[in-house]
Formats: structure tokens, C-alpha cells, sequence
């Protein structure tokens, strides 16, 4: 076998976001960038029942999020989706070791974790203007979603998360194949708002942040 | 000349600030603050257009979005747009607008003629006169399009845009006249999130035009400033101008529309900032305050060119400082246009006010008018008025004080204006977008809202048929009480007061009286947009329609850009007449969205152009573009259509691809597949009632094709689902089908059979799948993967194995869309482009040649292999089919669709069938959707066997091959039918739909 | 476009966010080959078409993709509540006694 070098391509791979990104200013009054490449893990099983989300928090070391809401910790950030659904974004590189864990957590349970690192990617808007963008985007209340909430809701005509960590931003995390599309919108709906693609801000102790460095492929092996 | 400039102390126009604009070429001057109405009456332009019906000369009536004659087209090119009122337009520097009707002129107007003989056409004329011959229809439209309509359309690309907003709020207030304002003031006192909406650039209503009004003491306008200077301050309110509620759907959602830009010069407009602007408001509670807008009577040569509303008259004085004429008659039944006449007189026009009314106006009233100058004449009406382009004069009739009839002839006086008020009507539309229905008050003489509005919905001002000034403040001040405390708050303010003023009763007048039985006078016109006179109401209630729908629909009252808002209460009023029955059991017309026009590039919003539609691309898209690819849209995803080399046509492409995959080896983009997670204890049982075919044997490391139905038996949707353990699955779907047989899971699941433990999760988006198809195949694969047994036996046709393909975790399936040994290799689809790559470079040596859809088209159409929504259109059955196969009727629950199966429909003989098709000519490509008859000789009406679902040339065959549904097909192999397509029958014999390699050996290799 | 609540995610929605999925509570027989055309026929076509208050089904497919019951008024779109299926349930069978 040849000596392979694998890459990988982020969702709006095709838009060069790094050649774009300018450093962050205020007069942006929207700011967005990509988080690229980060992993992605949806947890099924009854939430209710303590047994599951106890194997939950046992394989990830987070709490079992409420309705519309997420919980974070070290592992990443996990995204209540419905009475049987969460999603965990993780780092890319931690996937397979919190896919093994939940194996063994879900053993003899009606539960189950899905890789589903390749078909979601994350995007940070923020300015202070981005709840104006989404109101352009959604009819969904977004000026009613506070830190710790996510909205599962429609922008435009595709499906998005949208999290709140801070009064500076949210977080969307979208599918790849409507990443396109969304990136598109947004920019176009960005129009009065000095759109900038900024430099994402320091890491700090923002739970979605923190996982691009943590997963950051150049920090990781290529597996050959 | 007629309309000129004067100074007044309440204008609105800054006069420092000239503009130059243009009308039909013409080079004229106005002022920031004007409209384009307001501008061209002071430049004395009249006429303005020609009417629809009759070409009848016509200028400006009213002052806002009421007006029916002034449509305009507003500049040209891409910025150019039809039909906008005059009255609506903002005056900038450099506008260019040009006149809507009139050929081959303005001036001369051909439609004039038949003016001439309108007496000849009566409502229902079109109708009445085109009937035949039937074949002479196309041509009569021909003639009656291009002589009907208003303006044009635009036809180059708009240069602006448009976006939408959505808002969610505790109080939408409609309209920001003195009853708005206060609204919105309690509300935001409260604390509640509010939101003013106003339709003219700047909020005050009726208080910007009557210069006499006061509120607390203080001029109103003064008043008002210090609202919106109040509400400014308020975080929690925004207020909105340039902005029209157009309409109110369920649970309170109101759409506005916003002019951001329109009032800027066309180079001084910011591309950066939308041209319109839709907002969409979902709000706790309305307050509809949208006021009220005066109609006039109704007379004898009433549309002439100087004809107008006293309101409209008083708000171009007022407002923008231009007097509509030097000599000036004005007409009423009422005593509030009493201002206009006096205000009229104050700048220096010749008034005679002429009141219906025997006593006119209040005392103090005319004592005022006639302190003002302006001559009463008490006890007459308008009979007619003179002048043909421009008014000239009128001549007048006494009325008999009780009926509505003329006592005697009166004088003809000479003027350049004639202006008349016939009462207000109240502006109830948005209460009555949603079910809402408006009351007749015949106090007011207006259908108006009642004072308590409804769920959700307060409604404030003169909507509620309060045309005082305090009394409409009394009541809004109540209604907004009311509504805070549904939200628990308080009401933090006194009522603001304006003086109660001494009133005369109005008469209660719409058609005034000639002395002429109805249709032997003038023509006086209702509804000037649609030329609907009078004499039309009578004539169709004489013809018998009854229902005031029927009339209107019958004459055209009330259609049209302005919506009847002159002309509806008057109409209705005359229909009653007509029908000797009292206006409030006519009842109204019902009222639709949208209240003033909207542009179609503001409800587009966003949604145009390369975000028209989301457009979904794999991970190897940039892969695809840089070999060429042409795309096509499969739902909505791009995928690669075919790969053009050089100058190749779609055929030589397709026939290339076909050829070098069923040769050597070919490669497909295949991640457009859907693909769900299915797992649990019961996932078997599952697929069991889901699919039509048997899982219960399928062992981990085995696919299998599933064929889903529907509950009526048939086909909705057809995949290759993998077993990846004993109780988990991969299933894939197609393309276009992904997220309804997700949602059909999830319905079947949830409502009927909740007990069964499985789970199903999308995974469409996370796996690339590269589809490496053909005799060399292995070879490649075998050049990328070392942990993986390729070989024959080892991993058998539908076998997958999971390995590692170019370094990268992979899941093989060794299945075939084409009948060629085939492996698609799946990865997570960050790696997809890499993998693309890998396999493009390893098949170099054997010329791997990507293809795109149309040859996947192909090459399963060789193998007969069916494309559900191609081949079938939900009414075929796997029977229908010949997939019984693939139907286990054994299995032992009743899977979806199986009863289905044995109904007496599903099991006629004579279904349409699949079947293959050779045309006797090789080389005739039967055109899809063709149909088939038995016979050559077959006349229409023909008796149609079935139809074309698939056809093309085979490269590979050397000759043409189709798919079709054919009655009784199943039994007709052999048979010839004849494919009419294009005027022409193909004869073709009827073959199996397999085409290629009927043993399958080749995908077995 | 009305608003929805949603019962599994606690809050209420724009209607975009739902897809319509049918009358509610329809019953598929038990035993279907057991059942004659006339049975089967009526159970896959015929449907209440009320005008008034109606049960239907809704998923809340931008959501958490869970079908839920509804009950709405077909004439005026008012809506008198949203409950989970098996919620729903109850309710209906009691009305529909009544």
C-alpha cells in the first residue's frame, strides 16, 4: 500500500473561510466564522430514564440536558434534541474513545451513539446585530433564547441548532449538505450589517470553542 | 393651469430643499417632503391617465393609498415599477415617472372613443359581445389584452434587494395617527414590547393635514411630536414609518411592508441596505388604528381632472402647501369638510361650499367659512360636472331637504376644482383579513369594528366610526385600558383631551340626485379604477345578481390596485338602493389580503437566486467542478449531471461513460443517497412492516434490496439496507426521498407501534459514498485497500465489509445500481473529497471515467432496474411491477401495503405493467411520457394503453431501449404497439424491461 | 400560519417548524387480511373532513421530529391544545364518548 495522506474537508470547505477571516472589530455588527471539523456524536435513548441518562453522564461526564437546553464540560457540549435524542459536539479527536465509552456505558440498555461527525459542522455568529440576522433568518423568537438554551428551529427553508453561550454570540450547528446554503443566506442577510468573516475569539472557557483546538487535525496524527 | 404653490405654516415640505423630477419627459420641480401627487398638482399637471374601460381623461382624487386614477410607472431599466400611486411616492431629486395609460397617447386616447359610445358598454360587455365564433377567441383576446391593464412590467434583472424580518412582540399598533400614538404610549408605558406601524413617512395621520386640530391643549402636531419623542425613549418600543400592515392572518401574524429606500434618489440609495423591507409580526395583541379615509359623493361627470376628495384637497393645502385650484367648488353632506373649505379660502382660493343639507353645517362652522371668505350655497347638490380634461365648472340642483330627489334646477357655476366629501369610511380591512366582520353604523354611515374588537385584536380611533378627534382619544384611551389589563399592567397616563365641538347631523347621501332617472344622465362614476358607474350597480342588480359578491364580481367594484377604498361603502350603499334593501343586511364584499400592493421581490425576501432554494452539495463538489461537470437538481441536491470532455454533446458524454463503465471501470458521486441509523431490539420486526420484502434471515455482513409501500400497496420508496448487527441496520433510501421516509418511520413508529424498540437516526449528511462501478472495479479497490478480502468469494455480490479504504475507516458495500460488479465505499464525508481523489488516481491505469446521473440513468435502465418516481407514480404496485419477489406475502405480520395488494383494484388484470420497449427503428428515442396505443389507425379520442417512463440510447446495445407502463404488460411480451409522440406513431415490440445481462453474471463477477 | 405548542420540547412554534402528518387516533385493524375491501377501503380513504373542531397529527419535524395530537378548529384555526399522542389519547376517546 501506498503511503497515504489522508485530509479532511470542512462543510463550507468550499468558501476558504481562513483566506477570508479578518481579525474581529466593532464595527462588524455581524461577525461569523466556521468551526471546522469537530466531532459529532447523537445519543439515543429514553432521557427520562435515569438509567440511560446516567450512562450518559457516566460515558461523557455530562448532565443530561433539559428540554431546550445544553449542558458542557470537558467532553464538549450536549445539545437536548428531543424526549430521546441528544447531541454531543465534541472534539474530532476524543470521537472514538466517547463512542467506545458509550458502548460500554448502553451495554444492556435500550440506548445507542451515532458518529455523526461527517454530516454536521458549526458556525459562530456573533456582532451585535446577530440576533437582528437571525430575525432575517427564522421565525423563531431568537430574542428569547438565553445563555444555556438551544432553539432546533428553520432558517431560511434548512434545519439549525442554534445555542446560546453568551450575550456575544450563538453557535449553529448545521447539517454539511445545507452548510452551503446557510453560509450563503447568512451572508446575504448580513448585508447592512458590515459582515466580516472574523477571526473566531479566544478559546477561554467557551465550551464550543475550547473543542477547535482540542481537535484541531493539525494537532492530531494522520492515521495511515 | 390649475394646482399651485403657497405658503402655508403647517407644511411639511422643506423648501430649501428643491427637486427636479420628471413626468412623461417633462422637466418640473417640487420639494423634499412632496409627493409625486402633491408635486405634480402644483405644477398644474391634471390629467394623469385615462381609465380603463372607457378612456375617459382622469387626474388625482386623493392624497394617499386610496387613490385609483394616478398610477405611475416609477423609472426605468431594473429600477423601474408599475403602478405605483402618485399620492405613495416620495418626491426626490431626479425622479422619472411616466403615465400608465393612454394609446397612443395621453392625450389621444383611442379607448376615448368608446367613451364615446359607452352607453353600448354595459357590465358584462366582454362577455356579452366575444361569444363567437369560438375559433375567433384567441384573436378577441389578443385585442382585449393589449387595450386592457395598467403599466408594465419590469423585464431586466432588479438591482436591488429585499430581506424579511420577523418579529415577536406584546402589542403591534396599527397606525400612528393621535389614536396609534396614544396606544402605543400607554403600551410602552407598561413595559410592554411594542411596535408602531405607520404607512406615511412620517407618524400624526390625519393631525399632519387638519391644521386646526388640539390635543391637551396644544396644537396636535405638537402633541404628537412629543409622542414619538416619548416613544423614541422607550427601549421597548420601536416605531416603524414608510411601513404598511398589509395583513392579518391567524394568532395575530401581521405582515408590513417597509419602503426603506424608495424615497432616495436612485444614486443616493445604499446597496447595502434593502430596497423594501417585509417585516413579519407575530404579536401577543393588535390595536388596530388605522384610521379612516373619506369618500366622495357620487355625481355626474365626477372623475374629471380637477375632481377630488375635500380631504385630499385640505391635505396637499395643509401638508405640502398647494392649492388645488383658484376657484374651487366643494360639495358636502357633512360639517368636518367645512375645514377644508375654510382652510382653502385662508390660502386665497375662490370657495363655494355647497351643503346638502338645507341648515348646513353648525352654527360655529359657518360662521367660520364664511369669516373665511368662503360663499355657502345651503340645499344643493352637484348634478354634473363640466370640462373634459379639466373641470370647467358645474352645474348644481337644489334637493329636496327629506328624499333624495331634486326639487329644482340650480345655477351652473364656473370653476377649476370641484372637491366633495361624502363622510369617511372606516379602514377595517385588517380586522376583516381573518374572519372578522365589520357592522354597518348608521350613525356614522360607515361599516365600522366594534368598540371591543376582538380576540386578540383591540381596535382604536375612527376604525371604530368615532370621526371626532375627542371622542376617538376617549375611546382608544378605554380600549388600550382594557387591553393592559388582559396583560395585568396598568394604565399609567389621563386620557388625552381634545375640544367636543358642536355638530350638525350629516346627511345621509351617496348618489346625489340629477333629476335624471339612473343611466339616462352623466355618467357618475363609483369606482374610477374599474369605471363602475352608478348605472352598472343598477344594471346588475336589474339582471338579477343579488349577493353584493356577485355584483362585484359582475361590475369589477371594488378590484383593483386601490381595493375599493373610495368606492366600496358608496357602492354597497347604491346596490341596496338598487335591491330596496338596507345596507347592513347587503352587507360588504370580503376583504383579502393585501391591503395596499406588495412587490413580489419583498415577499422573496432572501429567497431568490442562489438561495432560492437551498442547494445541497456533497463533499466532493469542488471534485466535480474542477473535471467539468454539468449538475443537475435531484430534490435539492446538485448532483453531477455528466462530464462533458472537450466539445462532446450530453450524448457523447453519456455514451463515453456508459461505455467505459461497462468496459472497464466508472465512478459515481452516490452521497446523495438518504441513509438512516436503524437500531434497537425490534429493528428486525421493524423492517419487517416497513418494507414489503423479508428481514427476518439477514445476516450482519449481508444488504438487501428493500421495496417500501405505502398503506395502499404502493411503491413510495426503494433501497439497499445493510445489517450491521443483529439488531442494528444500515438503511438507505433515494435520493430525492430521504427525509419523507424518515418522517414515515417516525409516523408509523410513534402512532402505532410504540412498543417496538428501535430508533432511526439520520445519517445522510455524515457518510460520502463513492460508487466505484465496472469489470476493473476490484482492481482499484484493491489498490486503496489491504484489510478487506476482495476477492470473489470471500465478499460476494450484496456483501459489505467494513475496512480501511486509502488509510481512512470505511464501510464497502459490494452492491450494484448498473448490474456491474460494484463496490460503494463509504466514509466519514470529511474524508469524502480525499477519498474521491484516491480512487480517481488509483483507476488512472484503468481510465476510471466519473459519471453523473444520466448515465446511472442509463445503466440501470439496461438492467431494467426501476427509479421510483420515474418508473412509478404512486399507483404502481410491486406487482405492476413484476417485483413480487420482492413482496414476502408469507411474512407474518401484515407489513405495510399488503392488504392493499389483494383489493379488487389492486388485482385487475388489466393494471398498467412494467415492461421494456424496442422501438422497430434502432434509432428512435421515444420521447418520456409518450403514450402508447394498440393499434396504428387509432383516431383521437384514442384509447391509451399506457405510457413511456424511461428511454434512451444505449451505447453499450447500439441501439434505443425503453421502460414503460403497459396495460395487461405482463402478458404482452411480443406484442407491437405504437408510441405516438410528436404527430408521430413508432411502431415498437414489447420486450423485457432487462435489457443487458439477464443472468446477472456480470455483477456476479 | 399559526403557532403550535409543543409538548416534548415544553414550548410553542412557529408552524414552519411542524409538518402536517394527518387525522389523528385512525386505527389501523388489528387483523387486516381478516378485513373486507369495504373495511380496508374505508380505513385508507375515508377521512371526517370536519368543519370545526378537529384531531389531527402534527410532527415536529424541525424540532424533535415527535408527532403529536392537535386539536383545531378547521374554520377559524383557533387551537384548543397539543398534547403527546398518548395524552391526546384520553382526551379524544373521552370526547368522542361524549
Amino acid at each position: 500500500m501506498p503511503n497515504f495522506q489522508p485530509y479532511l474537508q470542512s462543510p463550507l470547505v468550499n468558501f476558504n473561510l481562513p483566506a477570508q477571516t479578518v481579525p474581529a472589530e466593532a464595527s462588524q455588527k455581524v461577525r461569523a466564522n466556521e468551526l471546522p471539523l469537530m466531532g459529532y456524536i447523537v445519543l439515543r435513548g429514553e432521557l427520562a430514564d435515569t438509567a440511560v441518562a446516567q450512562a450518559i453522564t457516566k460515558a461523557t461526564g455530562l448532565a443530561v440536558p433539559t428540554a431546550c437546553r445544553f449542558s458542557s464540560g470537558d467532553a464538549g457540549v450536549l445539545i437536548w434534541q428531543s424526549p430521546d435524542e441528544c447531541l454531543l459536539v465534541t472534539a474530532r479527536n476524543y470521537v472514538p474513545a466517547l463512542l467506545a465509552a458509550c458502548t460500554e456505558a448502553f451495554a444492556g440498555l435500550f440506548a445507542q451513539a451515532v458518529d455523526n461527525s461527517g454530516g454536521l459542522t458549526t458556525v459562530y455568529l456573533s456582532g451585535v446585530e446577530h440576533v437582528t440576522l437571525l430575525r432575517h433568518l427564522g421565525v423563531y423568537d431568537f430574542e428569547s433564547v438565553t445563555p444555556g438554551d438551544v432553539a432546533s428551529t428553520v432558517l431560511g427553508k434548512a434545519g439549525a441548532l442554534v445555542c446560546r453561550v453568551d450575550g456575544d454570540g450563538v453557535f449553529l450547528v448545521i447539517r454539511r449538505s445545507f452548510a452551503d446554503y446557510l453560509w450563503l443566506l447568512i451572508t446575504k442577510a448580513a448585508t447592512p450589517y458590515r459582515f466580516a468573516v472574523a477571526k473566531l475569539p479566544a478559546a477561554g472557557k467557551s465550551p464550543f470553542l475550547r473543542l477547535v483546538d482540542a481537535g484541531s487535525p493539525a494537532k492530531r496524527p494522520v492515521a495511515a | 393651469m390649475s394646482g399651485y404653490r403657497v405658503h402655508r405654516n403647517s407644511q411639511r415640505i422643506n423648501a430649501q430643499a428643491p427637486c427636479q423630477f420628471r413626468f412623461d419627459g417633462k422637466q418640473l420641480k417640487g420639494f423634499a417632503g412632496d409627493t409625486l401627487a402633491s408635486a405634480l398638482i402644483a405644477n398644474g399637471t391634471r390629467l394623469i391617465g385615462r381609465s380603463f374601460k372607457y378612456g375617459r381623461p382622469r387626474g388625482i382624487v386623493g392624497h394617499g393609498s386610496e387613490e385609483p386614477n394616478a398610477l405611475i410607472q416609477l423609472e426605468t431599466g431594473g429600477y423601474t415599477v408599475p403602478d405605483l400611486k402618485a399620492t405613495q411616492v416620495e418626491l426626490y431629486d431626479g425622479l422619472n415617472a411616466t403615465t400608465t395609460t393612454g394609446f397612443p397617447s395621453l392625450h389621444f386616447d383611442l379607448k376615448g372613443l368608446a367613451g364615446t359610445f359607452s352607453r353600448f358598454m354595459p357590465p358584462g360587455f366582454y362577455y356579452k359581445t366575444f361569444m363567437g365564433p369560438i375559433k375567433a377567441w384567441p384573436l378577441y383576446e389578443k385585442i382585449i389584452r393589449k387595450a386592457a391593464g395598467y403599466g408594465r412590467a419590469p423585464v431586466d434583472p432588479d438591482p436591488e434587494f429585499y430581506d424579511h424580518l420577523h418579529h415577536h412582540v406584546d402589542v403591534l399598533v396599527v397606525g400612528g395617527g393621535a389614536c396609534g400614538l396614544w396606544a402605543a404610549t400607554l403600551a410602552g408605558r407598561a413595559g410592554l414590547k411594542t411596535l408602531l406601524v405607520d404607512e406615511q413617512n412620517e407618524a400624526g395621520g390625519w393631525m399632519l393635514s387638519d391644521t386646526s386640530a388640539q390635543i391637551d391643549g396644544k396644537p396636535a402636531l405638537k402633541w404628537v411630536s412629543e409622542r414619538l419623542a416619548e416613544l423614541n425613549s422607550l427601549s421597548n418600543v420601536t416605531v416603524l414609518t414608510r411601513t404598511t400592515a398589509f395583513a392579518h392572518h391567524e394568532q395575530n401574524l401581521v405582515q408590513a411592508l417597509e419602503l426603506v429606500q424608495d424615497h432616495l434618489p436612485l444614486a443616493a440609495r445604499d446597496s447595502h441596505t434593502p430596497r423594501e423591507r417585509l417585516h413579519k409580526i407575530r404579536a401577543h395583541h393588535v390595536v388596530l388604528a388605522s384610521g379612516s379615509i373619506e369618500r366622495p359623493l357620487v355625481y355626474g361627470n365626477n372623475d374629471r381632472p380637477g375632481v377630488m376628495t375635500a380631504a385630499a384637497a385640505q391635505t396637499y393645502l395643509n401638508r405640502y402647501g398647494v392649492a388645488v385650484g383658484r376657484k374651487v367648488l366643494l360639495m358636502t353632506h357633512n360639517d368636518a369638510a367645512y375645514d377644508a373649505a375654510r382652510d382653502l379660502a385662508q390660502a386665497g382660493s375662490r370657495v363655494t361650499l355647497i351643503d346638502t343639507r338645507l341648515r348646513g353645517a353648525a352654527d360655529w362652522r359657518q360662521h367660520e367659512a364664511k369669516s373665511a371668505g368662503v360663499a355657502l350655497m345651503l340645499g344643493y347638490g352637484i348634478a354634473e360636472v363640466h370640462g373634459k380634461t379639466s373641470v370647467s365648472g358645474a352645474r348644481l340642483v337644489q334637493l329636496d331637504p327629506f328624499t333624495n330627489t331634486v326639487r329644482a334646477r340650480g345655477p351652473r357655476l364656473s370653476a377649476d376644482s370641484v372637491l366633495s366629501s361624502g363622510g369617511l369610511t372606516s379602514t377595517v380591512h385588517l380586522f376583516c383579513h381573518n374572519n372578522g366582520r365589520p357592522y354597518w353604523n348608521e350613525n356614522s354611515q360607515s361599516f365600522v369594528v366594534p368598540d371591543e374588537g376582538r380576540q386578540g385584536i383591540s381596535c382604536a380611533g375612527s376604525i371604530t366610526g368615532r370621526w371626532e378627534l375627542s371622542a376617538a382619544l376617549a375611546q382608544t384611551h378605554a380600549a388600550v385600558s382594557a387591553m393592559l389589563l388582559g396583560f395585568g399592567r396598568s394604565t399609567n397616563g389621563e386620557c388625552p383631551v381634545s375640544d367636543e365641538r358642536e355638530l350638525a347631523p350629516t346627511r345621509r347621501l351617496f348618489r346625489v340626485p340629477d333629476g335624471l332617472p339612473e343611466g339616462h344622465g352623466a355618467k357618475a362614476f363609483v369606482d374610477y379604477q374599474n369605471d363602475v358607474a352608478a348605472a352598472d350597480i343598477h344594471l346588475a342588480v336589474r339582471e338579477n345578481y343579488r349577493s353584493i359578491e356577485h355584483v362585484k364580481r359582475y361590475t369589477a367594484l371594488g378590484f383593483g390596485t386601490d381595493q375599493g377604498k373610495l368606492s366600496n361603502v358608496n357602492g354597497f350603499a347604491i346596490a341596496a338602493e338598487a335591491l330596496g334593501k338596507p345596507i347592513a343586511e347587503v352587507g360588504t364584499t370580503t376583504y383579502r389580503p393585501a391591503y395596499t400592493p406588495v412587490t413580489f421581490g419583498a415577499l422573496a425576501g432572501s429567497h431568490v437566486g442562489d438561495t432560492f432554494d437551498p442547494r445541497r452539495y456533497t463533499a466532493m463538489q469542488s471534485a466535480h467542478v474542477k473535471r467539468g461537470a454539468l449538475f443537475e437538481t435531484v430534490g435539492q441536491w446538485m448532483r453531477p449531471w455528466y462530464f462533458p470532455k472537450g466539445k462532446e454533446t450530453m450524448h457523447q458524454a453519456v455514451d463515453r461513460e456508459c461505455l467505459a463503465t461497462r468496459n472497464s471501470v466508472g465512478v459515481m458521486d452516490a452521497s446523495t443517497l438518504g441513509k438512516i441509523d436503524v437500531k434497537g431490539p425490534d429493528a428486525r420486526e421493524f423492517l419487517n412492516r416497513i418494507y414489503s420484502n423479508a428481514w427476518s434471515k439477514l445476516d450482519p455482513g449481508k444488504c438487501r434490496y428493500g421495496l417500501m409501500l405505502d398503506e395502499n400497496g404502493m411503491v413510495m420508496d426503494d433501497g439497499v439496507t445493510a445489517c450491521l448487527a443483529d439488531d442494528h441496520f444500515h438503511m438507505t433510501t433515494t435520493t430525492g426521498g430521504a427525509a419523507r421516509v424518515l418522517n414515515w418511520l417516525e409516523r408509523w413508529h410513534q402512532t402505532e407501534w410504540p412498543e417496538l424498540k428501535v430508533r432511526f437516526t439520520s445519517t445522510t449528511d455524515h457518510w460520502s459514498t463513492t460508487a466505484v462501478v465496472g469489470p476493473k472495479s476490484r482492481a482499484v479497490l484493491q489498490k486503496l485497500c489491504s484489510d478487506i478480502d476482495l476477492s470473489a468469494d470471500a465478499f460476494k455480490f450484496m456483501d459489505w465489509r467494513e475496512g480501511t479504504v486509502a488509510g481512512v475507516p470505511a464501510k464497502v458495500f459490494r452492491i450494484s445500481f448498473s448490474g456491474e460488479l460494484a463496490y460503494e465505499i463509504n466514509v466519514d464525508a470529511c474524508y469524502g473529497h480525499y477519498i474521491w481523489e484516491q480512487v480517481m488516481q488509483a483507476g488512472e491505469e484503468f481510465g476510471i471515467t466519473p459519471y453523473g446521473t444520466e448515465t446511472m440513468h442509463v445503466l440501470r435502465a439496461e438492467k431494467g432496474f426501476i427509479i421510483v418516481g420515474q418508473d412509478t407514480d404512486g399507483s404502481m404496485t410491486p406487482i405492476d411491477l413484476a417485483m413480487g419477489w420482492a413482496v414476502g406475502m408469507k411474512k407474518p405480520f401484515s407489513f405495510l401495503g399488503k392488504r392493499s395488494l389483494s383489493r379488487s383494484d389492486t388485482v385487475r388484470k388489466d393494471r398498467k405493467q412494467l415492461v421494456g420497449l424496442y422501438t422497430e427503428d434502432p434509432k428512435v428515442v421515444l420521447a418520456e411520457g409518450a403514450q402508447i396505443l394498440s393499434t396504428s389507425d387509432d383516431a383521437p379520442p384514442a384509447n391509451m394503453q399506457g405510457h413511456v417512463t424511461s428511454s434512451y440510447h444505449s451505447a453499450f446495445l447500439g441501439r434505443s431501449i425503453a421502460m414503460a407502463v403497459l396495460k395487461g404488460g405482463s402478458q404482452r411480451e411480443g406484442d407491437t404497439v405504437y408510441v405516438w409522440a410528436h404527430g408521430k406513431k413508432y411502431p415498437a415490440k414489447v420486450v423485457s424491461s432487462v435489457f443487458v445481462d439477464q443472468e446477472g453474471v456480470r455483477q456476479h463477477a | 400560519m399559526f403557532q403550535i405548542h409543543c409538548p416534548h420540547c415544553g414550548a410553542t412554534r412557529e408552524e414552519e417548524e411542524f409538518s402536517y402528518a394527518g387525522e389523528a387516533y385512525i386505527a389501523r385493524p388489528a387483523n387486516p387480511e381478516e378485513a373486507s375491501d369495504a373495511e380496508w377501503g374505508d380505513y385508507l380513504f375515508m377521512r371526517k373532513n370536519t368543519r370545526g373542531w378537529f384531531w389531527e397529527q402534527w410532527q415536529h419535524t424541525a424540532g424533535c421530529r415527535k408527532v403529536i395530537a392537535v386539536k383545531r378548529h378547521t374554520g377559524s384555526y383557533e387551537i384548543a391544545g397539543s398534547w403527546t399522542l398518548a395524552e391526546g389519547k384520553e382526551h379524544y376517546l373521552k370526547e368522542s364518548e361524549a
